[in-house]
């Protein structure tokens, strides 16, 4: 579904990516974990083609995303960080101008579907979106990703900043679409929510991916702890890099 | 597709407060400006009028001086003489039978009709009247009443359609698309768009239509109106093809500001280096740069005064005057009225007159041929440096367009002395022949018929203001299309 092959990007003089491989099938949670800067994002703009890879490729389902960024995009959906709307138009009609965008297009009626299915107050869906909080504004997100049928998800740290009611209700929101077979690649700092709702977490750090794990094969410590010793590790070639310098 | 896009932006627009103020402020001044576009032209009609109407009226008076000495002559019995120069009121024949007298103390008026679009933009007609007096007085005279000092000024300060269109149309115009780029990317919907199977090609090109359409079918209409409103001989094709070049040229005028709106966006700043960017363009290319290149052209051909040309004509008549002198006497120069009537040198010194005027035409003539060969020369000039600005590209192109460009205006003034030297021969024959002008001869007197240009003409010098702001336009779309392969979108 997803696939990153020897996928190198470099901005100016830093590598931010150096040579990844990684792969996400259907039904795959992946979680990205690692240090800020360890190349979390730039792995998922290469995806979206938001910028192009120096050498290595990324695509969705077989296909290259830099030669068909069109085809690829009809079958993605992104949630970054902050899921960014247009204030002045309310959650429907941002749901609907997405959709539209991504080549689909609903009633008003399906459009409220996708909206409460994603656990969205029935009377919020006529208000402007300028007065939503971050959770509901990720959860229109999500929304976004449904009605796109999306058969491959992005997400970039989406939970970053919510509340634990939001954050767990978010992950019940992934489940669903994991079990429509969707491939989903996140970002993530939440060591726990990663090995709760993923199936597979990748360790990276300074552009590289340093360890792979499958959710059903670890404990919550075992986690926390492979991941702070490839941290603690990477500082230390940080020290040595240092001195050396 | 696109069309999602399109409407979309459409409708964020109409939904913002800005942008309907802007239209209303918009549809205010072009409101505005016909008025006054309106008025400049009325103004000169009436001036035109009024002028036309007094000097016949005194031809009017001469001629009935005439019929009723014609009555006369016919009940008494005579001959029907020829008046002399006298100006004593008397039994004798009336002024009115004099050619001389006739050809040289009345003024003809020749107008310069304006064209159904004259209105939109006024030009220069402020400074250069469309109607001036023919006479057998010295040819300079023909432009006595213009202000000649600096025609090439391009700021002329009307507030006619054609500086809304100049001036507040891309102020307009880099209001709504600034941050055609910057605005989405700050907001961070741009990552969420670009997400979707839009490239940032197709993005760019949805928004400038939405806000381009808007803006033409706005300024279609208010154009419409206004031509409606003020405009005139709407049943002449002449008018809506004249319509239809503003329209182009206004097309082409703003695409040029919504391409430059995209180029610097593309440069991927923020908002408000964008506006600085751009308020700094329309700066430079709207009023630094014509300003520069009028300077240019005064301070490389500067236009001798009129003050000059009346002194050199002073000079000119009373050489001509001095060598008359000798074989006239004072006497008959100081007392012309006293004179005795049919006194033959009362006639002679009519004869005089006109040789002295005859001669100051001769001696004036190329001072003034000289002054108008340098305001070609300034003209020519802003025509060569007009490519360095879609302003005055823009400025020239309207003024074709409207017939109140400097080159229509000598296409008139050369009618003008073409004229002038008919009607002089007219009277000047007649008068050296002492042939009196009978009431019938009224009717003969030469009739001014204006020569409307070919319109072939008018085109080739409308098309390089069009080819260049076409180049401009084009220039300005390759740059982002080359450049936008660069532009980072950033994910959070
Ligand atoms: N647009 C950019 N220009 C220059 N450097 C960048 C850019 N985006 C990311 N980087 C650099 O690339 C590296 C990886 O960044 P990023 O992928 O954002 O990390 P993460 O998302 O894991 O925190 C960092 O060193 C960052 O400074
Ligand atoms: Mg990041």
């Amino acid at each position: 579904m997803l696939q990153a092959v020897k996928l190198t990007k470099r901005y100016g003089g830093i590598e931010a990516l150096k040579g990844l491989d990684m792969t996400v099938e259907g039904g795959d949670i992946y979680c990205l974990l690692g240090a800020n800067g360890a190349g979390k994002t730039t792995t998922i703009s290469l995806f979206l083609n938001f910028t192009e890879p120096d050498a290595g490729t990324a695509s969705v389902c077989g296909l290259d995303v830099t030669r068909e960024p069109l085809e690829t995009k009809k079958l993605l959906a992104y949630i970054p960080e902050q899921v960014m709307l247009y204030g002045n138009l309310t959650a429907l009609e941002n749901l609907r101008y997405f959709a539209q965008l991504g080549g689909r297009d609903y009633s008003r009626e399906e459009y409220r579907g996708f909206l409460s299915r994603v656990g969205l107050q029935p009377e919020a869906v006529d208000r402007r979106v300028k007065t939503y909080s971050k959770g509901m504004r990720q959860k229109v997100g999500v929304a976004i990703a449904l009605a796109k049928q999306a058969r491959a998800l992005l997400l970039d740290e989406p939970t970053a900043g919510l509340d634990p009611k939001a954050s767990n209700e978010f992950s019940e929101l992934l489940l669903k679409l994991k079990s429509d077979g969707a491939a989903i690649l996140m970002a993530t700092h939440d060591l726990f929510r990663a090995r709760e709702t993923g199936t597979r977490i990748g360790i990276m750090r300074e552009g590289r991916l340093v360890d792979e794990l499958s959710t059903g094969e670890v404990t919550h410590a075992d986690v926390e702890k492979i991941y702070l010793q490839h941290m603690h590790a990477g500082g230390h070639y940080a020290q040595q890099g240092a001195s050396s310098a | 597709m696109k069309r999602i896009i399109i409407s979309h932006e459409a409708r964020q627009l109409f939904r913002s407060g800005a942008f309907r103020a802007l239209l209303l402020l918009m549809a205010g001044a072009v409101a505005f400006a016909a008025w006054s576009g309106q008025r400049s032209i009325d103004r000169q009609a009436e001036g035109a009028n009024a002028a036309a109407a007094f000097e016949d009226g005194r031809r009017a008076r001469m001629r009935e001086g005439t019929e009723q000495y014609q009555a006369r002559v016919l009940a008494e019995g005579g001959e029907y003489q020829f008046a002399s120069a006298s100006h004593s009121p008397g039994a004798g024949p009336p002024q009115g039978t004099n050619p001389g007298v006739v050809g040289s103390t009345t003024a003809k008026y020749l107008t310069l009709p304006p064209t159904g679009l004259a209105s939109f933009s006024i030009g220069q007609s402020d400074i250069q009247l469309s109607y001036v007096p023919v006479s057998m007085n010295p040819a300079m005279n023909i432009t006595r009443d213009n202000e000649l000092e600096n025609p090439v000024n391009l700021m002329t300060g009307s507030f006619d359609i054609a500086f809304v269109v100049i001036f507040l149309l891309p102020i307009f115009i880099l209001a709504i698309s600034y941050d055609l780029l910057s605005s989405e990317k700050e907001r961070g919907t741009l990552a969420m768009i670009l997400a979707h199977p839009i490239s940032l090609r197709e993005l760019l090109a949805s928004k400038i239509v939405a806000r381009a359409g808007v803006l033409l079918a706005g300024i279609l209409a208010l154009g419409l109106a206004a031509l409606l409103a003020v405009g005139a001989s709407l049943d002449q094709t002449d008018t809506w093809v004249r319509f239809g070049l503003w329209m182009a040229a206004t097309l082409l005028y703003a695409l040029f500001w919504f391409a430059l709106s995209v180029l610097v966006n593309v440069y991927g700043r923020n908002s408000a280096a964008n506006g600085i960017a751009l308020a700094g363009a329309w700066l430079a290319l709207v009023v630094v740069a014509p300003t520069l290149v009028s300077l240019l052209a005064t301070t490389l051909y500067p236009a001798p005064s009129r003050m000059e040309l009346t002194t050199a004509a002073r000079q000119a008549q009373t050489e001509a005057e001095s060598a008359y002198m000798e074989r006239l006497s004072e006497y008959y120069y100081d007392h012309l009225e006293l004179v005795p009537e049919g006194d033959g040198s009362a006639m002679d010194f009519l004869t005089v007159a006109m040789a002295n005027r005859n001669a100051v035409d001769k001696a004036v003539r190329p001072l003034h041929d000289e002054f108008q060969a340098q305001l070609n020369r300034q003209e020519s000039l802003v025509q060569r440096f007009q490519f360095i600005s879609p302003a005055i590209m823009m400025q020239l192109a309207l003024n074709e367009i409207s017939g109140t460009s400097a080159d229509r205006y000598e296409h008139f003034l050369n009618q003008a002395y073409d004229f002038r030297a008919e009607w002089s021969e007219f009277f000047t024959v007649r008068f050296l022949q002492r042939s009196p002008l009978r009431p019938a001869d009224y009717d003969q007197f030469p009739v001014f018929e204006h020569r409307e240009e070919p319109f072939g003409a008018v085109m080739t010098r409308l098309l390089p203001s069009l080819l260049g702001m076409l180049a401009l336009l084009a220039t300005a779309i390759v740059v982002p299309l080359l450049r936008l392969r660069r532009y980072q979108v950033a994910a959070t």
